[in-house]
């Protein structure tokens, strides 16, 4: 086979110096997206589940909106947007990192909320009965096992934390994508560029993927039922569906 | 052993005796919902003397279990109180009201620390060992230190003849060694009042004599007990006294023997010869 096109791999090797910063932020941003959603996402499905009704209706309201947008349009309203009727300018980092956390922050949530659910009520009421407060019964028994049940989807959401990153190239970060769309505007190799790129997303998200399943297995041998993995509610996943090509 | 009758009037006056005296308890299930409410306990006053063991035998949907979990406010009574070594507490919950709110909590606490309850399903943590189960209530609700806490699981282990498996998880024990294990958990709290839920129903018929086993040594032993079960043999054998549960009342009480052996409400005599045929 022949093609009309000459190959230019040597612009990737040239190139991969950028290329590496760029997965470094890439890595940088999806990190701390992770952290902060993991983090925040707890902290509104315990509000979510709380015996007070005003908490439940907020928090509930916050997932619904928060999952009914895509990443794009935060991207874009809390760099562009919020910048223009706040007069608050976030760098492109820190714009980057709030519509990542914003978004999965509610994802989360639902992935505690459907493993707090899994946990047999029994769980509690031991503890409760063992004369346990409230606050430490979730602390030592009910957290921990839901946490073992939802980490595998936890892990997930990174997957989905750093592809969808990607979206921050749309306002001038310099992420891997962003390089790689800067590069091909320069060297003009777009099949090379965005091939070499490709490639590494893949391989990125093949060893979060080992990692993940490697903990489902490690964990599921000692939580309720003895079939943790099972008793996973696994939600869909979502898609992005508008992945902007270049900008 | 005191003869007692179970009639609030005449509890005033020997409160002394009384470890638990639970006195007109109401409990109604999906409460508001007129289409779906269910009234579980209609009345009920039960009462045990120190180191007695009092048996509740009864149709399934009776109320015996609910009555257990309002005795330890798992599941607090609507209407009635539950008075445990001489204090007294409601199901009515200061809610709003802090300073009241934590003298509440503070109630609740003492009872659940020292009222043991055994479940059906073991209700143990399968994420901790054996000897962590064992272990956090002394840790977390009485504040012993890791390694006191440690030694009293272990020898509650030892006691109920777990011993060698402190370190297994609950997954890996069967069902007869986790409610072994549920029973030194309930019983590292060091509690003057047992409860036992049904705690040989779910297990394989060929480990239910050992548990049984286990309750009547803890019987001999002084513990006060209340045993909700089927095993009538159990209930002659042990039991100091005996309730009949129907329909969310107490049909009938009376010493253990002569209520199973004759039993003088129809409702009893129609339980039982179906029970024991």
């Amino acid at each position: 086979m022949t093609f009309a096109y000459v190959f230019q791999w040597e612009i990737v090797s040239e190139s991969a110096g950028a290329l590496a910063h760029g997965l470094r932020l890439t890595l940088e941003l999806s990190a701390l997206a992770f952290a902060l959603s993991l983090v925040l996402g707890l902290a509104v499905a315990v509000a979510r589940l709380a015996p007070f009704r005003p908490l439940n209706v907020l928090a509930y309201v916050y997932t619904q909106v928060f999952r009914a947008l895509s990443l794009y349009i935060y991207v874009l309203f809390i760099y562009f947007g919020i910048a223009a009727i706040f007069g608050i300018n976030f760098g492109p980092f820190a714009a980057g990192v709030v519509a990542l956390t914003l978004l999965n922050t509610a994802y989360m949530a639902e992935i505690y909320r459907a493993a707090l659910l899994s946990i047999e009520p029994g769980q509690r009421e031991a503890a409760l009965a063992l004369g346990l407060p409230h606050s430490r019964s979730f602390a030592s028994v009910i957290f921990p096992q839901a946490f073992r049940t939802a980490l595998p989807s936890l892990v997930n959401q990174l997957v989905d934390i750093v592809k969808d990153s990607s979206v921050v190239a749309v306002i001038g970060l310099l992420d891997l994508m962003g390089t790689t769309i800067d590069l091909v505007n320069n060297r003009h190799a777009p099949f090379e560029l965005y091939t070499a790129t490709a490639v590494t997303y893949v391989a990125l998200i093949l060893v979060l993927s080992a990692l993940a399943a490697l903990l489902e297995r490690r964990l599921a041998r000692h939580v309720s039922g003895g079939s943790a993995g099972g008793r996973v509610a696994r939600l869909p996943r979502r898609r992005f569906a508008d992945h902007p090509g270049g900008a | 052993m005191p003869e007692l009758s179970a009639e609030p009037e005449a509890l005033a006056g020997i409160a002394g005796g009384w470890i638990v005296v639970a006195e007109g308890i109401h409990k109604t299930f999906n409460r508001g919902h007129a289409d779906r409410e269910v009234r579980v306990l209609r009345g009920v006053d039960v009462s045990v003397a120190k180191g007695d063991v009092l048996v509740v035998i009864g149709p399934s949907g009776s109320g015996k279990s609910t009555l257990l979990r309002c005795i330890n406010f798992l599941g607090p009574p609507d209407e009635g109180s539950v008075t445990f070594l001489g204090r007294t507490l409601t199901g009515a919950v200061p809610r709003f009201r802090p300073a009241e709110r934590m003298r509440y909590e503070r109630e609740l606490r003492f009872f659940r620390t020292h009222i043991g309850i055994v479940f059906q399903h073991f209700n143990l943590f399968p994420h901790m060992t054996a000897a962590d189960n064992v272990a956090l209530g002394p840790t977390r609700a009485l504040g012993l230190s890791r390694s006191q806490a440690r030694e009293r699981s272990v020898a509650e282990l030892e006691r109920v003849g777990m011993g060698e498996k402190a370190n297994a998880y609950p997954s890996q024990l069967s069902g007869g060694q986790k409610q072994r294990v549920a029973i030194a958990r309930a019983l590292a709290m060091r509690p003057q009042l047992m409860l036992f839920d049904e705690a040989t129903s779910a297990l394989d018929p060929e480990l239910i004599g050992g548990i049984l086993e286990e309750m009547k040594r803890l019987a001999e032993s002084g513990m006060t007990m209340i045993v909700v079960t089927h095993e009538m043999g159990f209930a002659r054998e042990v039991g100091d006294r005996v309730v009949f549960m129907d329909e969310g009342r107490v049909v009938e009480e009376g010493p253990a023997r002569s209520l199973i052996d004759n039993p003088q409400n129809e409702r009893t005599q129609a339980f039982l010869s179906a029970i024991l045929s």
